[in-house]
C-alpha cells in the first residue's frame, strides 16, 4: 500500500526511490512491445531474448573495445539484431504456430550455448564487466526510447504494414486474396520485433555493470510472453500494461515476493483460459467503464483505421 | 482487349489417386456471369483454387486476357485483379467491417508506412479517401456504413458476413471475381438480395464467376454454365442447354441400378405418373406429424428439430420418424441439412429446439457414447475410417463400446469372410483402400456396434456408378439382415430404390414426404435438386 | 571413451523415457504440454520426501512418486488444457497455459522450506540434494575397465520394458487402437462411441507418469534432486528430441532420446562442456528448419 501512498502523494520522490524499478519496467515494456509486434501478425516468436542479447553484447564490446558514442552503439545493437532476424527468419518463418515458437526457442538458446558461451569476445560463461555503465543515468533514454517506440508501433498500426499484419494475423490465406504478400510481411514483423528487442538489450546493458548471459535464456523469453499476454495484443498499450503490472507486482506486494512465479504463473493461466484477450484487450475496460464514460473514449472499441 | 477474361485449358490436378480436376478447359467471356455447378466433390472448389493460384497447377494452362497466371502465388494473382470469396466465410473475424474491407484495397494502396508515422492530418488524406471508398462499397453491397462500419466481422448476421465477404473482394478493384458458394446457408430472402447484388454488379461491367448449389440462384443469373462430375466437365452451355443435358441430370439425380442415365430421369417419365402416385404424396406440414401412421412406438421419433452452427440454423424444425425394421431415406440437395441432422442425432451437435428421442433415450442431451452403445450408430459422411491402422483394427474398434470380447471376434471373422474385399485386405492400413472399400469398411464397422438403428450418411459421396452399385447391394444385405437404416443420400434415384419411405429436405425443412416409389416418379423431386 | 558412450545410453535412456510421455500428448491432444517438465521434476521431488522426510522404503517411495505424477498429469488437463479446448481456444494458448502451470510447480518447489506450509513436500527450497546413498540400492560393478552403476543399469533396463510394453499397448491392444483414433480423427473416434475427454485425461496420466518416472531416474542415477532440475535439465533437451523424432512419434521419441545423447557425447568430446550444453538447441533448430517432420518422417498435424 505504501507503494501506492507514495506514487500518488509524492510522485517525484517515488520516482527517485525507485529509479531502477522504473528503469526495469521501460526495459520489459519495449521487450514486451516486441514479442507484440510478431504476434501482432499472428506469429508466436521466442527469439526476442536471443535478439537483446545481440544488442547488448554489441553495446558493450563496443565500449569496451572502440571509443564510439553510446547512442551509435546501441544503434548498431539493434540494427545487427535486426540483420539477425532476416537470417533467422528466412528459413524459420515458414513454420507454424507450436513448431515456429519452438524453433524460435531453439534459436534463441544455441546463440547463447553455442556462440556467447565459446568466442572470447563476449567472455564465454563469465560474461561481460561493463564499467561505463550508468545505471540512473540511463533510466532516462529508456523512457524516451519507450515512448518513442510505442508512438511508432500504435502508428504502424494503420498503416498499410500494419493492415496486413493485422489481416494476417486473422487469416493467412484470406490476406493472400487480397494481394498481401504472406511471407514477406510475415518477415517484416520479425525483423522489426528484433530491432526493437536489439535497442531494449543495448539499453539495458547500460544501466548495469554486468552482462550475463544466463539473462538471456528460454525462462526471460517466457516471462516476456507472458507481459504481453497478460497485458493483451489488441493495441500497444497491452504489453506496457502486461509489463509494468508483472514488473512492479513484487515490489507492490512484498510478501508476495518470495512467490512471485506462483502469482504470475496463476495469472498466466486464469487469462488465458478466462480473459484471452488479455487484460486490456476488446471488452478489457468495458467492465470497469463508468456508465458516464463516452464510448468512443475507450481503449476496448475495435480500433478501426478511421480514427486515426 | 481479347473477348475471353479468364481461359483455361486441360487444366489438371490430382491428390494423390484423385483426380480432383482433370483436364478442365473453360472460356470465360469478359462481362460475362459465369456458372459453375457439378454435386458434391466434383472438383468445383480446386478449380476456383487453380485459378486463384492456392493449389499449384500439376499441367495445363490458365491465362487472365492472354496473360498466363498458373504458377503465380495467390497474392500476385490476386493483385493482377482476380478477387475471390470463400466457400467457408474467411472474413478477418476480430477486425471490423470497415478495417475487412480498407485491408482489401491492400493492393491499390500505396507505401504510406512512413506518413503514417507523421501526426499532421495532411498525411492522413489518402486515408480519409480510403475510407469513404470503404464505406461506399459497404452501401454497395446492402450494408449501411453507419450501422455496420465499427462492428467486429465476427458479430455480423450471417448473410451480412457473406455480403461483407463480396466488399472486401469488390475493394480490390477486381476484373474478375470468383464467388464460391455466396449463397450456402442464406433463406431465400438473403438468396434473393445476393442474386440482384450479383446482377447489378454485373451490370456495372463486372465478370462473375459464380459456384452455387442452388440452381434457382444460378439457372437464374448466369449467362453460360459448366457442370463438372468427378473432375471433368461433363457439360458447357446456356443454362436451359445445360439443365436439359442427360448427363447432367444423372450427376445430379443419381442413376438407378442397371439403367442408363437419361431414362433415369424422372422428369422425362415424370407427366403421365404424376396423377396416379400423386395420391400417395403429401406436402408436409411442419406443425403435424409426417408419420403415415403416426405410431406411438416409432423407433426413432424426431419433433420440431432445431439445430445450426452458432447464429447460422442449419435444421429448421423437421419431425419425422422411423419404425423398426424400415429404411427410411432423407434426400435433398448438398446443403439442404440432412447431415446435420445425422449429427444432432448422434449427440456431435446440440439441438436448438425440438426432440429427438430413440428408443426412450433423448438424444437432445445423451453423450455420443450413450448413444451409441444404446444401438444408435452413424457411418458418417466421407467415411471417416481411420486411415492410420489396419481394416482388422478399424473393425475392431467398432465394437468399442461392446464388452464381449470373443463374440466380437467372431463377428469380425463373419464380416470379413461376407466382405471379401475385407478379408483380403485384414491386414492393410484403411487410407490404402479405395473409397468404395472404405465404405463398405465404415459400414462393417459400423455394424460392430451392434446398431438397432443404422444412419448412413452420404454413402455413395464420390463414388463411381459401379462402385455405388456395389454399396448399396451392401446396404440392402443389411437391411434384409434386420437392421433399421436410416440413410442420407444426395444421389436421390438410388436412395429411393432401397428406402421404403423417404423425405425430401429442402433448406432446413421437410419438403415432401411419401413412399420411395412414390417419390422417384414424382417432379417435384427434380425441381428441388435442379431448381427447374 | 567407451565410458561416454556407456552414458551416452544412460542418458539417452531418460531422454527417451521424458520424450515419450512429451510426444504422447502432443500426438493425441495435438497440444504441447510444456508443465511436462515440472512432473518430471515433482516426480524425483516426490520420491525423494518419500525416502527421506517420509522414511519409506525406496520402491515404496518410487511407486508413490509415479502416482503422483499421473494424479499432476490430471491437474495439468483439467486445469490447463480442458477448459481451453472447451472454449475451441487456439492450440498455442495450450502452450501458454502449462508455462503457467510449470512456473506454479517449479516455485511451489523452490520456495518450500523447513517451517513453510509445503515442508511435507519438500524441505530444500532451491538446492539441489541427492538421495542418500544407504536408502537407494546402488551397487557398483566394474566390467572390462567400464564402471557400470546398478541405477544405471536399472535405468536402460526399465525404460526399455517400459517403452516395450508402451509400443505393445498402442499396438495391439483395444485401448492403444483407441489413443491412436483419438491422435487421428477425433470425430470418427467420439462416434465409434469413445469418450474422448477420458482418453485425453488417460493420455495425460500415462504421459505424467512416465515423465515422473523419468524423473526418478535422473535424480538417483545422477545424483541430483532440484526444482530446477526438469527446466534445466530436460524441458528443451525433451523437445529436441521429439522434433528430432518427429512430433507426435513415439518410436520418432525413443530414437531421438539416444540419438541426442550419443550426439551429446560426441559434442563433449571433440568440442568440450560448453559445445555439449548447447548442441541440443542445435540440433532442435537446425532440424526443424531442414526437416521438420523429424528423421523419421512422422507426418506433421499441425492445424492451420
Amino acid at each position: 500500500m505504501d507503494f501506492f501512498l507514495q506514487l500518488f502523494s509524492d510522485p517525484v520522490g517515488f520516482y527517485q526511490s525507485h529509479e531502477l524499478l522504473i528503469a526495469q519496467i521501460g526495459i520489459n515494456s519495449l521487450l514486451a512491445i516486441s514479442i507484440f509486434v510478431t504476434l501482432f501478425s499472428g506469429q508466436l516468436t521466442l527469439a526476442n531474448v536471443g535478439f537483446m542479447a545481440v544488442g547488448a553484447y554489441t553495446t558493450v564490446i563496443l565500449s569496451l573495445h572502440a571509443s564510439t558514442p553510446l547512442v551509435f552503439n546501441i544503434a548498431l545493437g539493434a540494427l545487427l539484431a535486426g540483420a539477425l532476424g532476416v537470417v533467422v527468419g528466412l528459413p524459420v518463418l515458414r513454420l507454424r504456430g507450436v513448431f515456429l515458437a519452438i524453433a524460435t526457442l531453439g534459436f534463441g538458446e544455441a546463440l547463447r550455448f553455442g556462440v556467447i558461451l565459446n568466442l572470447p569476445i563476449t567472455g564465454q560463461g563469465q560474461g561481460l564487466k561493463n564499467p561505463d555503465a550508468d545505471p540512473l543515468g540511463g533510466v532516462v533514454p529508456i523512457l524516451v526510447a519507450l515512448a518513442l517506440v510505442a508512438y511508432l508501433v500504435w502508428r504502424l498500426g494503420s498503416s498499410k504494414l500494419g493492415q496486413a499484419w493485422a489481416a494476417i494475423r486473422e487469416d493467412e490465406l484470406a490476406a493472400s486474396s487480397q494481394g498481401i504478400n504472406v511471407p514477406l510481411y510475415k518477415m517484416s514483423a520479425f525483423v522489426v520485433g528484433a530491432l526493437i528487442a536489439g535497442l531494449a538489450g543495448g539499453l539495458e546493458s547500460h544501466i548495469n555493470f554486468f552482462v550475463d548471459p544466463t539473462e538471456y535464456g528460454t525462462t526471460r523469453a517466457i516471462q516476456v510472453l507472458t507481459f504481453a499476454v497478460v497485458g493483451g495484443i489488441s493495441n500497444v498499450l497491452g504489453p506496457i500494461l502486461g509489463a509494468t503490472i508483472l514488473t512492479s507486482l513484487p515490489e507492490v506486494v512484498r510478501q508476495a515476493q518470495d512467490y512471485r512465479d506462483v502469482i504470475n504463473g496463476v495469472i498466466l493461466i486464469l487469462i488465458i483460459v478466462f480473459r484471452p484477450q488479455g487484460v486490456l484487450g476488446g471488452g478489457g475496460l468495458a467492465l470497469i467503464r463508468p456508465r458516464w464514460w463516452p464510448r468512443q473514449w475507450t481503449l476496448t472499441r475495435a480500433r478501426t483505421p478511421a480514427d486515426a | 482487349m481479347p473477348a475471353h477474361l479468364l481461359t483455361l485449358s486441360g487444366v489438371t490436378r490430382h491428390f494423390g489417386g484423385v483426380q480432383a480436376v482433370d483436364q478442365v478447359s473453360l472460356e470465360i467471356e469478359t462481362g460475362t456471369i459465369f456458372g459453375l455447378i457439378g454435386p458434391n466433390g466434383a472438383g468445383k472448389t480446386t478449380l476456383v483454387n487453380l485459378i486463384t493460384g492456392y493449389v499449384a497447377l500439376q499441367s495445363g494452362r490458365i491465362e487472365l486476357e492472354g496473360q498466363p497466371i498458373g504458377g503465380r502465388a495467390p497474392h500476385q494473382i490476386a493483385s493482377l485483379g482476380v478477387a475471390r470469396t470463400f466457400q467457408t466465410i474467411r472474413l478477418y473475424k476480430q477486425l471490423t467491417a470497415l478495417a475487412n474491407v480498407l485491408v482489401g484495397m491492400h493492393s491499390r494502396r500505396k507505401h504510406d508506412t512512413l506518413q503514417q508515422l507523421g501526426l499532421l492530418p495532411v498525411f492522413r488524406r489518402g486515408q480519409l479517401q480510403r475510407v469513404a471508398e470503404a464505406r461506399q462499397l459497404l452501401s454497395r453491397v446492402g450494408l449501411e456504413p453507419e450501422r455496420f462500419q465499427n462492428r467486429r466481422a465476427m458479430t455480423l448476421s450471417y448473410g451480412d458476413q457473406r455480403r461483407l465477404e463480396i466488399a472486401r473482394a469488390l475493394a480490390l478493384g477486381p476484373r474478375l471475381l470468383l464467388l464460391d458458394e455466396p449463397a450456402a446457408g442464406m433463406n431465400p430472402a438473403e438468396k434473393d438480395r445476393i442474386r440482384e447484388l450479383i446482377e447489378e454488379l454485373n451490370a456495372e461491367g463486372l465478370t462473375i464467376l459464380l459456384i452455387d448449389h442452388d440452381m434457382r440462384l444460378v439457372m437464374g443469373v448466369c449467362r453460360q454454365l459448366a457442370v463438372l462430375n468427378f473432375g471433368r466437365r461433363i457439360a458447357l452451355g446456356t443454362p436451359a442447354e445445360v439443365s436439359a443435358d442427360p448427363a447432367v441430370v444423372t450427376a445430379y439425380l443419381g442413376t438407378q441400378a442397371g439403367e442408363e442415365g437419361a431414362t433415369a430421369a424422372p422428369g422425362a417419365a415424370g407427366p403421365e405418373l404424376e396423377a396416379p402416385v400423386g395420391a400417395a404424396l403429401r406436402v408436409a406440414d411442419p406443425t403435424e406429424s409426417v408419420h403415415p401412421t403416426d405410431a406411438p412406438a416409432a423407433m426413432l421419433q424426431v419433433r420440431e428439430l432445431r439445430v445450426g452452427y452458432g447464429a447460422v440454423e442449419a435444421v429448421k424444425g423437421v419431425t419425422f420418424s422411423v419404425d423398426k425394421g424400415e429404411v427410411v431415406a432423407l434426400i435433398g440437395a448438398n446443403g439442404a441439412g440432412k447431415s446435420t441432422i445425422l449429427n444432432a442425432l448422434s449427440g456431435v451437435l446440440r439441438p436448438h429446439s425440438g426432440s429427438a428421442v430413440f428408443d426412450g433415450l433423448d438424444l437432445g442431451t445423451a453423450p455420443t457414447h450413450r448413444i451409441v452403445s444404446h444401438g444408435l450408430i452413424q457411418v458418417p459422411e466421407g467415411r471417416e475410417v481411420l486411415a492410420r491402422q489396419t481394416v482388422r483394427e478399424n473393425l475392431a474398434l467398432g465394437a468399442w463400446s461392446r464388452r464381449d470380447g470373443r463374440a466380437v471376434a467372431r463377428e469380425i471373422e463373419e464380416l470379413m469372410e461376407r466382405f471379401e474385399i475385407l478379408g483380403k485386405r485384414r491386414n492393410l492400413a484403411a487410407g490404402q483402400l479405395s473409397g468404395g472399400e472404405q465404405q463398405i469398411l465404415a459400414i462393417a464397422r459400423g455394424l460392430l456396434g451392434k446398431p438397432r438403428l443404422l444412419l448412413l450418411d452420404e454413402p455413395s459421396l464420390g463414388l463411381a456408378p459401379q462402385t455405388v452399385d456395389l454399396v448399396f447391394g451392401v446396404i440392402e444385405q443389411i437391411h434384409a439382415a434386420g437392421t433399421t437404416i436410416l440413410l442420407v443420400e444426395q444421389n436421390a434415384l438410388r436412395a429411393l430404390e432401397v428406402a421404403g419411405r423417404a423425405y425430401v429436405v429442402e433448406t432446413g425443412r421437410i419438403l415432401l414426404t411419401g413412399t420411395g416409389e412414390a417419390l422417384r416418379q414424382d417432379p417435384a423431386v427434380r425441381k428441388a435438386y435442379l431448381g427447374g | 571413451m567407451a565410458q561416454q558412450l556407456l552414458n551416452a545410453i544412460f542418458i539417452g535412456s531418460i531422454y527417451a523415457l521424458f520424450a515419450v510421455g512429451y510426444t504422447l500428448v502432443f500426438g493425441i491432444l495435438d497440444v504441447l504440454n510444456l508443465a511436462h517438465s515440472a512432473v518430471f521434476m515433482l516426480g524425483a521431488v516426490i520420491t525423494y520426501s518419500l525416502v527421506v522426510i517420509h522414511a519409506q522404503p525406496f520402491f515404496v517411495a518410487a511407486a508413490g512418486g509415479i502416482l503422483a505424477s499421473a494424479a499432476l498429469g490430471l491437474v495439468v488437463e483439467y486445469a490447463a488444457l480442458r477448459p481451453l479446448r472447451r472454449r475451441q481456444a487456439p492450440q498455442i494458448s495450450a502452450l501458454i497455459s502449462t508455462i503457467g502451470l510449470a512456473l506454479v510447480f517449479v516455485s511451489i518447489v523452490e520456495q518450500s522450506k523447513p517451517g513453510s506450509p509445503l515442508a511435507w513436500l519438500w524441505r530444500d527450497g532451491a538446492n539441489s540434494v541427492r538421495f542418500p546413498a544407504d536408502r537407494v540400492p546402488n551397487a557398483t560393478y566394474h566390467v572390462a575397465g567400464l564402471t557400470l552403476e546398478a541405477s544405471k543399469l536399472a535405468i536402460l533396463v526399465v525404460s526399455i520394458l517400459l517403452m516395450l510394453s508402451l509400443g505393445y499397448v498402442m499396438r495391439y491392444t483395444q485401448v492403444g487402437r483407441a489413443l491412436r483414433a483419438v491422435a487421428e480423427n477425433p470425430r470418427a473416434a467420439r462416434l465409434l462411441g469413445i469418450q474422448v475427454d477420458r482418453i485425453f485425461a488417460l493420455t495425460l496420466a500415462l504421459s505424467s507418469a512416465l515423465g515422473g518416472l523419468a524423473g526418478i531416474l535422473f535424480g538417483v542415477a545422477l545424483s541430483d534432486v532440484s526444482p530446477y532440475i526438469g527446466r534445466d535439465q530436460v524441458e528443451l533437451k525433451g523437445l529436441a528430441v521429439i522434433v528430432l523424432g518427429g512430433m507426435g512419434s513415439i518410436p520418432g521419441a525413443v530414437l531421438g532420446g539416444y540419438a541426442l545423447g550419443l550426439i551429446e557425447a560426441i559434442a563433449f568430446i571433440r568440442f568440450g562442456s560448453n559445445v555439449e550444453a548447447g548442441v541440443a538447441f542445435l540440433a532442435l533448430f537446425l532440424m526443424l528448419v531442414v526437416r521438420p517432420q523429424g528423421l523419421f518422417g512422422a507426418r506433421l498435424r499441425e492445424r492451420l
